[in-house]
């Protein structure tokens, strides 16, 4: 009898306890995130293992696999790529060159970052509010534009294509080739486009550091140097940290930029290695290579969680003094801002110009002669019969399926990480939270090529093969980690006591939401939509083989036009790069939201 | 009881009638029956045909020619067969592309499903045909008993050649007599070339320079160009030694076949040369074109080869959804009007040779046998059995760059 009323009441409280974990809207969203995205991030990842284990049709032409069965167990794919002859020349050496280019462009990104970060948060420096716009251009704009212009730019008839670059061209200055091809260009690229990532990072721990610690380091007589030493660069190294880790994994997975700086030996990294591997028909040796680029992710996002978990917290918003002492440049407040603003214009405007100068040459590179057929001309037969872009169809197909598909992309997204930031910051410490937020964060440590040729798979298994449906899913998945951030910096932000008051007068939850903390932090929220809206529209690898043979994209059809006709190509450059920034601009002016706030809360 | 068992054995009997009629239809109507009856019908018997077909045409090419071709296969026949611009496209994909695609259409995984598709890579192209059944080979009856029967099975519709082209501006014009030349330090970095590692067409070209016969005209090439035998060191034979000195010399900064034939033509490029698809030219000024030499059009040309040829294959699928439209299309690619995509004679575009000998070569350049002579022609099955041991030691070369 008494066995009976333990188990009555063992039941009684299980059915209390599910029915107050199902009555919080933040467990169904954590509970819903965590089948969903282990479902779409792991399920990726055991294809890709299983195709590493097994005989695909085109592996067929190695002797060693003759007459095996298609779909039969094997190990020769792992042996060949890690403990073979040809290890060090497929795997060995292009990993290096991977982590070398990575580190560096790391470090590149939080030297120019950090130092703008530092000028214009902490300093008088001129043009601020100038800077602090044109500085995120880079990022904005695909990796690839930057190094594409960077070839326009220090090509020179020496080197390389025997070309001359428009450095030359104006100037006749000639660059060493190691300065325009290979490891070192690669690195400065990447390094250039992640900068601004440093700069929200860095820059929004110092914009809300407590001014008494600084203050009264001076009080103390501390020299600048000792200050910056002692108290600003220990209060922003969680800052330095991530930022070296989430730049050195996009660089890790970075393709188009060593692809199109390769120069006249090649450069090899792990990317372009596995999109060699893909374009043969070998699977299996390809995804070896992705999965140690998502074992790389892992140990990083294992270090960034040991690192920003075991720091020594430095609070840097309080309710004391909001007041931030300048430091005082005096001349070099003007010498910083001619030299920021050469470099902004380097890296932001110029490669606009470089696009639309290589639009209107009649012959590539050559800037006497120019002409607007490439952009005008209704019926130009030349170059595979490409006509003028805007007389061209396929490009506003393109346009119209790009808009579609990063609009539908930023909504799910931004939507999910809005949901995924509420609930994570309700139920902030519990296992649930943290299993969702990493669960959210892990498709940016996914290589987009990889995570495209695994949800090939998926749409297949779901009848979603080649549908704008299957784009929209595997956008939604892979930029989920910024909406996401986002979402849960802005919810981090807010009081527990704003939404106690409505829970008190009984208001529902969609309400909460909807009237009360979607309004308060709405320019953070808009950011979180603005970044996936970016992402997709500047993004190939991802697209690329899912979208092959039924839709155009912006960026596909630009891989496929810089085969055709250079003109062309960068007529269609300027254009995505134009519509992404003008949309940027559009959405700032609009509703205050913009990419930095996404990023840095 | 007794009538229960009757009914059942009934019903047993007209369900197995039913399903062996409904086999036999079935036979009968498979992809592979009506190839077989298309192989032996005219256009107008296939035109009638394909006119009682309905639904969308996706043609998949490796070549960007494609949208053309289908572009106007719907203005010669879309009124009759109910196509339009937007329910017949043709799309350019790579290889490898086209059969990941092709196997999930088999799969049934897309609405959208292609009717035929043009591969590039013959090694490839041999190991899907055997080990898979997502195509299907078609002869058009108009043409079975002209193309070269080597060329029937898979059926090839053209061939494409890569030829050795250099800049003539000036006295260091780098003039190729003998493809020995391309090792030697005053052209390193100055021959241009499409990393084989990326372009499959290229790396098949050199995994065909190893084989025995061509390794044997490299090592005469050799004696022909320095006056004595070749010296092997660690090679296998004189075919290996070049592709590794090639290589060590050639520049892969430029990734496309079109870009390299525009540098190559500006005044910038003097003392370069390349190795390209002639086809490139095409989109040049006379007054550019005029700034390059094919080596195959001097008078000596180029002592063994002057470039390579690769063929362009089409296939039907093995679920399309239109056959008959299909082999009706195969056809008209088979014909002079078919091919002007790629040119032909009558056109301006040099570079591209049907199978079909009635279709001669543009003006200037010269028919498919002549092109036999002199370049090195893709042979599948070497390729198949050699690709993974030449693509190893061309990468390891590569690496070494």
């Amino acid at each position: 009898m008494n066995e009976i009323t333990k188990t009555a009441v063992h039941k009684r409280k299980l059915k209390y306890r599910v029915r107050d974990f199902v009555s919080k809207p933040e467990n169904i969203i954590l509970s819903i995130t965590v089948v969903v995205l282990g479902f779409f991030t792991i399920y990726p990842l055991l294809l890709l293992l299983k195709d590493t284990l097994t005989v695909n049709i085109a592996d067929l032409l190695y002797p060693e696999l003759f007459g095996k069965k298609v779909g039969s167990l094997t190990t020769f794919h792992w042996k060949r790529m890690l403990f073979s002859n040809m290890s060090s020349t497929y795997f060995w050496n292009p990993l290096k060159n991977a982590v070398l280019m990575s580190v560096l462009a790391s470090f590149i990104a939080i030297l120019y970052g950090g130092v703008v970060a530092f000028l214009i948060t902490r300093t008088d420096m001129k043009f601020k509010k100038f800077f602090s716009t044109v500085f995120i251009f880079p990022y904005i704009m695909p990796s690839w534009t930057i190094a594409t212009f960077w070839k326009n730019f220090f090509q020179n008839p020496y080197i390389g294509s025997y070309q001359s670059g428009m450095l030359y061209w104006l100037t006749g200055i000639c660059v060493p080739e190691k300065f325009v091809y290979g490891l070192v260009p690669c690195a400065i690229v990447l390094g250039l486009h992640y900068a601004p990532f440093a700069y929200i990072l860095i820059g929004g721990i110092l914009r809300n550091m407590d001014a008494n610690l600084e203050e009264a380091a001076t009080i103390l007589k501390a020299s600048r140097a000792k200050i910056i030493r002692r108290i600003t660069l220990p209060i922003v190294m969680p800052a330095l940290l991530s930022t070296f880790l989430l730049v050195f994994s996009s660089s890790m997975s970075a393709y188009a930029v060593p692809q199109f700086l390769g120069g006249a030996s090649g450069f090899s990294v792990l990317t372009t290695t596995l999109k060699q591997f893909i374009n043969s028909g070998w699977y299996g040796q390809g995804y070896i290579m992705s999965i140690f680029m998502i074992l790389f992710g892992l140990i990083i996002l294992g270090i960034n969680q040991y690192v920003t978990g075991s720091r020594k917290n430095f609070t840097t918003v309080t309710g004391k003094s909001g007041q931030i002492s300048y430091i005082k440049l005096g001349v070099w407040k003007y010498i910083a801002a001619a030299i920021l603003v050469v470099l902004c214009v380097f890296c932001s405007f110029m490669p606009l110009v470089s696009f639309a100068l290589e639009s209107c040459t009649d012959i590539p590179g050559v800037y006497s002669n120019l002409t607007l057929k490439y952009w005008i001309d209704p019926g130009f037969p030349l170059n595979n019969g490409l006509h003028g872009l805007f007389y061209e169809p396929q490009v506003w197909a393109a346009f119209r399926n790009s808009l579609v598909l990063s609009i539908s992309c930023s909504f799910i997204a931004g939507t999910m990480g809005i949901l995924i930031g509420y609930a994570v910051s309700k139920r902030r410490g519990s296992k649930l939270a943290k299993l969702a937020d990493n669960l959210a964060f892990l498709p940016y440590l996914m290589p987009s090529m990889a995570l495209g040729a695994a949800f090939l798979a998926i749409g297949a298994k779901m009848g979603l093969s080649k549908t704008m449906g299957l784009l929209v899913l595997v956008g939604s998945i892979k930029y989920l980690p910024f909406a996401s951030r986002s979402g849960i910096n802005a919810m981090l932000q807010l009081s527990g006591e704003i939404e106690e008051a409505a829970i008190i007068v009984n208001v529902p939850w969609y309400k909460r939401m909807l009237r009360i903390i979607f309004p308060i932090q709405k320019s953070t929220f808009i950011s979180g939509y603005l970044l996936p809206f970016t992402s997709c529209m500047r993004e190939l690898s991802l697209f690329t083989l899912l979208s092959s043979g039924s839709i155009y994209l912006m960026t596909t059809l630009l891989e496929y036009w810089q085969v055709w006709c250079d003109q062309s190509a960068n007529a269609l450059n300027l254009l995505i790069v134009v519509t992404v920034l003008a949309i940027n601009l559009l959405v700032n002016k609009l509703t205050g939201a913009s990419i930095d706030k996404g990023v840095g809360g | 009881m007794k009538k229960l068992l009757s009914v059942l054995l009934v019903v047993c009997l007209v369900a197995g009638f039913a399903f062996a009629e409904g086999q036999g239809e079935k036979a009968a109507d498979t992809i592979e029956s009506k190839i077989e009856a298309g192989q032996k019908m005219t256009d107008a018997e296939l035109l009638e045909l394909a006119k009682q077909e309905t639904g969308a045409f996706y043609v998949y090419g490796n070549t960007s020619r494609i949208a053309k071709a289908v572009s106007n296969f719907v203005a010669k026949y879309g009124a009759e067969l109910g196509l339009t611009e937007s329910n017949a496209v043709g799309t350019k994909m790579n290889d490898t592309d086209i059969y990941t695609t092709l196997f999930q259409e088999a799969a049934g995984a897309s609405n959208k499903v292609a009717s035929m598709v043009m591969i590039q890579d013959g090694a490839q192209l041999s190991i899907y045909r055997q080990n898979s059944s997502i195509m299907l080979n078609y002869v058009p009856s108009t043409v079975a008993d002209k193309v070269d029967s080597n060329d029937l099975v898979p059926l090839v519709h053209q061939y494409i050649n890569k030829l050795f082209i250099w800049n003539n501006i000036g006295d260091n014009a780098p003039v190729i007599t003998n493809v020995w030349q391309l090792t030697e330090a005053a052209l390193k970095d100055k021959v241009f070339f499409k990393n084989p590692a990326a372009e499959q067409v290229n790396m098949n070209f050199l995994i065909m320079c190893t084989s025995d016969a061509w390794a044997a005209k490299l090592a005469q090439a050799y004696k022909d160009y320095y006056g004595k035998d070749i010296e092997l060191g660690s090679y296998k034979n004189a075919g290996y030694k070049w592709v590794a000195e090639f290589i060590a010399n050639v520049n892969f900064s430029i990734s496309s076949d079109s870009t390299i034939c525009k540098t190559m033509a500006k005044a910038d490029s003097e003392g370069c040369l390349g190795l390209f698809v002639l086809s490139k030219t095409r989109d040049l000024d006379a007054s550019l074109k005029a700034n390059l030499t094919v080596g195959a059009f001097t008078e000596q040309q180029v002592n063994p080869f002057s470039g390579f040829m690769y063929p362009m294959y089409v296939q039907m699928t093995a679920k399309c959804p239109r056959p008959y439209t299909t082999m009706l299309f195969i056809n008209y690619l088979m014909s002079s009007e078919g091919f002007t995509p790629w040119g032909g004679a009558g056109t301006d575009i040099l570079g591209a040779y049907s199978t079909n000998p009635e279709i001669g070569a543009a003006e200037g350049d010269q028919p498919i046998n002549f092109w036999k002579d002199c370049l090195v022609a893709e042979d599948a099955s070497y390729i198949m059995v050699n690709k993974s041991a030449v693509t190893d030691f061309v990468n390891a070369e590569i690496a070494k760059k």
